[in-house]
């Protein structure tokens, strides 16, 4: 099972900003890569020029040791699953999984079988005959997947495909495919949006933005480990809280949090909190002050919302003059996710504690993790 | 339905009378905003189909009175060699011009759907012929193949090729009025096609090429299934027109030479106008319509099995 | 964990430019399709390009074998002769009145009968409607004989209001427009009629302002097929002064059927109304011809 690689790749549109910009990838034999970001990134446009549907503007693209740039998709031996799922609405489900076999003009019998053996694996038995028009759209996921499986392709390339579905489907589908990688174990390629998704699935996560990569690694490094600012922010729900501070003498300051930055040179940076970071302040810990003004329990947990005394980072101008008139004055707005123990009361002021090891700091100019 | 006012919370009011509440229903303004468009339609389509009946069941010249023969007509015409002469041009003029028109307009289509510079002036000059007139293609190609002074003879001289006789030769003519209407009107059904085809999702045709199909397979297997509405109802409805052909013969050949292009819609023509056998006339006109009715529902029944319809 | 960019230039591709969708890089510089489009062009434009070459020869060029590609010098007095041969002023006024009468009285009368058919419930609707659909089934040969006798009756024959009376409402119009009125939004009519609008007022004000789409592809359908009509016109018009252009040009190949440029000075002049609408309307033509599929 070959990985794919990508160097360098760029890709411009008719004289446009880069939609995919000096993007490089390698990704393992039998590897489930994710790519995530938000919508118009650039990922489906890396998708789309592994698949061979869009030619690189420049760079190189492998599968396994081959150049492809030059191979037309139908030769590349990969197989995708389409975000709107492309099912041929006017052949049964049967002869839509069976048709990249007929394709390639395999026997018939080979054809019955596989397509049985297929529609077994996604529990598609007993719809061969219907159309996809007579489908749910959970099915039709699932034969979008079929079809692709059933020419047991070298690399499994999937474009948003739970973007469609409901949101319980979308757990169940989530923990069906992830049994599928580790039954079948081919190369996969997955882009989402969605960064449940990107956590849950992958072997390791790609972060694009504005077509560069911003981080690569398993899941839970990006997690804790964001490579810069964007990354912060885009993965992790709720997003992490991002306030102005600075360093001085040793110290990142941001409000009335101060927490110890030893080796850190003195500079503007940005300091970031994850909501769950956030508990109850311990005397002596690092803390700050925390203005509640709305609670949502979820059962397991609660997210407070509120204003903490420090002005948020990277905001622009026109969003902090806003923010100005609104009355949050020069405070940020903030999340934090406590237990139901610690549910406090709307309205009240809290002090919230953060272990240092937990808070990031970013460089002010550029976005960077410094730590 | 009486129009329930906001009613005085004072006196009840009494039901308004029959001819008030007639006025406000719904049936009379119905029935009134049809009415130009029923008389209309009755006095000259409704009436006509009967009388047209009627007619084939007479004999008459158009001016004088006329009789009944009862279907006197209809026997005269199963033995009457001019009508199945009529008959076989018709339908050699239709099994030729439907499936090349119709073929020739997919391929057209196809070529025509793509983003090359230039693409506008393409499609316009395939759908300008449409919009001349029937007369004027008959003069147009009357002229093109004259045998002595035409451009087309021309061109075959160039090549080396015999000169041609083409609406002069009885073995040639009712070939040169194929041409010629596919000439004219297989723009239309390039616009249909054309609209079709884009229809057709970018993302049908992007799967099917990871699906490993070639171009070739894709069109087939795919393509033209998805097409099938829109070559149903072009081939229906070219075959209605094709059977019904009339101008370009009456302007170019006048059903000549020696009777060769002379087509139904002709030969009703000629017996109805220049022969003054009205009810001759309405007996070939309604052989036509059963003949077209039975078509269409072949062509329609055929279609409704094949083809696929999204729902 | 980052990734070192591999860069063995050697390996680079250099930048391709981008040729949009087409995968490989060509070898000719234009996109292959034109070598079939081009001819394919030619085929439909040169007919109509010989008619205006011919009309601009004289009649010693215009018979002439090899014949005379491009003429000495443009004989625009062709058009003046083949003017004045028939009375072309009269052909196109007739035609005209045809085109413009009949889409007036389809426009209106059509919009009343599909209004009342898409939303008024009266008695015996649904019958009604099939029946009028069911006139469209039959071929206008089988109505031809017996309307020719009814506009005799009248007394219509041989001249315009002739032409016009069988056509001034089509049960084509009323299927296309009730169709059409059957997608607006309901409830701007039934707020109209809470507030007193008569059921004309509705239409007049709210239904029709908003299918200007649908009024202008049955106005332009309509009109083409009036204005390029011979069957019916060839029936019902012997002379000259009332014939409508297509007619018309039928007639001037009768008087001068040997003098081809004559005949072409004619054809161009009968087919540039048309060819100009065509030209500054394109989009609506294509939508109207486009739509007669989709029903």
């Amino acid at each position: 099972m070959p990985g794919v690689t990508l160097e360098s790749v760029t890709k411009r549109f008719a004289a446009g900003a880069a939609a995919v910009d000096d993007l490089s990838l390698e990704i393992g034999d039998g590897e489930f890569m994710i790519l995530v970001g938000s919508s118009g990134c650039g990922k489906t446009t890396a998708l789309r020029m592994i698949a061979g549907l869009e030619t690189p503007t420049s760079g190189t693209i492998r599968i396994g040791d081959r150049v492809v740039n030059e191979v037309s998709a139908r030769d590349r031996d990969i197989a995708m699953v389409f975000q709107n799922y492309a099912l041929y609405p006017h052949m049964t489900v049967a002869r839509n999984l069976g048709y990249p076999l007929r394709q390639r003009r395999m026997p018939r019998a080979e054809v019955a079988r596989r397509v049985n053996e297929v529609a077994e694996m996604l529990g598609l038995e007993q719809l061969l005959k219907r159309r996809p028009g007579q489908l749910s759209g959970g099915q039709r996921q699932r034969v979008a997947m079929g079809r692709a499986l059933v020419r047991e392709p070298e690399v499994f390339l999937l474009d948003e495909p739970l973007s469609n579905l409901d949101a319980k489907l979308r757990v169940q589908m989530r923990a069906a495919l992830k049994r599928l990688h580790g039954r079948l174990g081919i190369t996969t390629v997955y882009v989402t949006h969605d960064q449940v998704e990107a956590m849950t699935l992958g072997d390791r996560i790609a972060v694009i933005s504005d077509g560069r990569l911003q981080q690569l690694g398993p899941p839970q490094d990006v997690y804790d480990r964001p490579a810069n600012m964007f990354v912060a922010g885009f993965i992790g729900s709720p997003p992490m809280n991002l306030l102005r501070g600075r360093v001085r003498a040793g110290q990142a300051t941001a409000g009335d949090l101060v927490v110890p930055a030893p080796g850190v040179p003195d500079a503007d940076v940005f300091v970031g909190v994850r909501p769950e970071s956030l508990h109850p302040a311990v005397n002596g810990r690092p803390s700050l002050g925390f203005e509640v003004a709305v609670v949502e329990p979820l059962g397991d947990e609660v997210i407070v919302h509120g204003t903490v005394g420090a002005e948020l980072a990277g905001v622009a101008a026109e969003e902090r003059e806003a923010a100005l008139l609104a009355g949050n004055g020069d405070r940020a707005e903030a999340v934090a996710c406590l237990s139901p123990r610690d549910r406090p009361r709307e309205g009240s002021v809290i002090r919230l504690g953060v272990e240092p090891d937990e808070v990031h700091l970013f460089d002010a100019g550029t976005g960077v993790a410094i730590r | 339905m009486s129009a329930a006012s906001h009613a005085p919370r004072a006196a009840v009011r009494e039901r308004p009378s029959l001819a008030r509440r007639l006025i406000r229903s719904d049936h009379l303004a119905g029935w009134a905003f049809v009415a130009p468009a029923v008389i209309l339609i009755a006095v000259f389509a409704l009436i006509p189909i009967g009388w047209s009946l009627l007619l084939s069941l007479q004999s008459t010249n158009l001016i004088a009175p006329a009789h009944y023969v009862g279907l006197a007509n209809y026997r005269a015409l199963t033995k009457d060699p001019a009508f199945r002469s009529a008959i076989g041009h018709t339908l050699v003029y239709t099994v030729l011009f439907v499936p090349i028109s119709v073929g020739g307009a997919l391929g057209i289509a196809v070529a025509l759907n793509r983003k090359i510079r230039g693409i506008r002036f393409y499609r316009l000059a395939v759908f300008v012929p449409l919009v001349t007139s029937t007369v004027a293609t008959g003069l147009i190609f009357l002229w093109l193949l004259d045998p002595t002074f035409g451009l087309v003879n021309y061109v075959l001289h160039l090549l080396g090729l015999p000169q041609q006789q083409f609406l002069q030769d009885p073995n040639q003519a009712l070939y040169c009025i194929v041409a010629m209407t596919v000439w004219s009107w297989v723009g239309f059904d390039v616009i249909i096609y054309l609209a079709a085809l884009q229809g057709i999702p970018q993302d049908l045709l992007e799967a099917s090429e990871m699906d490993g199909a070639s171009r070739w397979a894709t069109f087939r297997s795919i393509v033209l299934p998805l097409l099938g509405p829109a070559t149903l109802f072009i081939v229906v409805w070219s075959t209605i027109n094709a059977l019904q052909l009339f101008d370009e013969i009456y302007v170019s050949t006048r059903g000549g030479p020696l009777g060769s292009t002379t087509v139904i819609v002709y030969y009703l023509y000629q017996q109805a106008f220049q022969f003054f056998n009205g009810g001759y006339g309405a007996a070939i006109a309604y052989v036509l319509f059963v003949a077209i009715l039975i078509v269409t529902l072949l062509q329609l029944w055929v279609g409704r099995r094949r083809v696929y319809y999204s729902s | 964990m980052s990734v070192q960019p591999i860069a063995a230039a050697s390996e680079r591709f250099p930048p391709l430019p981008d040729t949009g969708p087409s995968r490989r890089r060509g070898r000719l510089p234009f996109s292959p399709w034109h070598l079939l489009l081009a001819p394919l062009a030619a085929i439909m434009l040169v007919p109509l390009i010989w008619m205006v070459i011919v009309s601009l020869e004289t009649r010693q060029q215009a018979t002439t074998f090899p014949p005379v590609l491009i003429p000495s010098g443009l004989h625009f007095d062709n058009y003046s002769a083949a003017w004045n041969a028939v009375p072309f002023g009269r052909f196109f006024i007739n035609s005209l009145l045809y085109s413009l009468a009949t889409v007036a009285g389809n426009l209106l009368f059509c919009s009343l009968a599909a209004y009342a058919f898409a939303r008024i419930r009266f008695f015996g609707r649904d019958v009604l409607f099939v029946v009028l659909l069911a006139t469209l089934m039959v071929p206008f040969q089988v109505i031809l004989i017996p309307t020719f006798l009814i506009v005799k009756q009248i007394g219509l024959v041989d001249s315009v209001g002739g032409l016009i009376m069988p056509n001034l409402c089509s049960a084509f119009g009323i299927f296309m427009l009730r169709q059409f009125f059957r997608t607006l939004p309901i409830e701007l009519e039934e707020a109209a009629r809470i507030d007193g609008t008569s059921r004309l007022g509705i239409l007049f004000k709210i239904v029709l302002p908003l299918s200007l789409p649908a009024l202008a592809t049955l106005g332009i359908i309509q009109f083409m097929w009036s204005w390029n009509d011979f069957l019916w016109p060839l029936i019902i018009i012997d002379s000259q002064t009332h014939a409508p252009l297509q007619l018309g040009l039928s007639q001037l190949q009768g008087a001068h059927f040997t003098q081809w440029n004559l005949l072409m000075a004619g054809t161009v002049m009968s087919q540039i109304p048309m060819l100009l609408v065509f030209l500054l309307a394109q989009r609506w033509f294509i939508r109207s011809v486009a739509f007669t599929g989709i029903k």
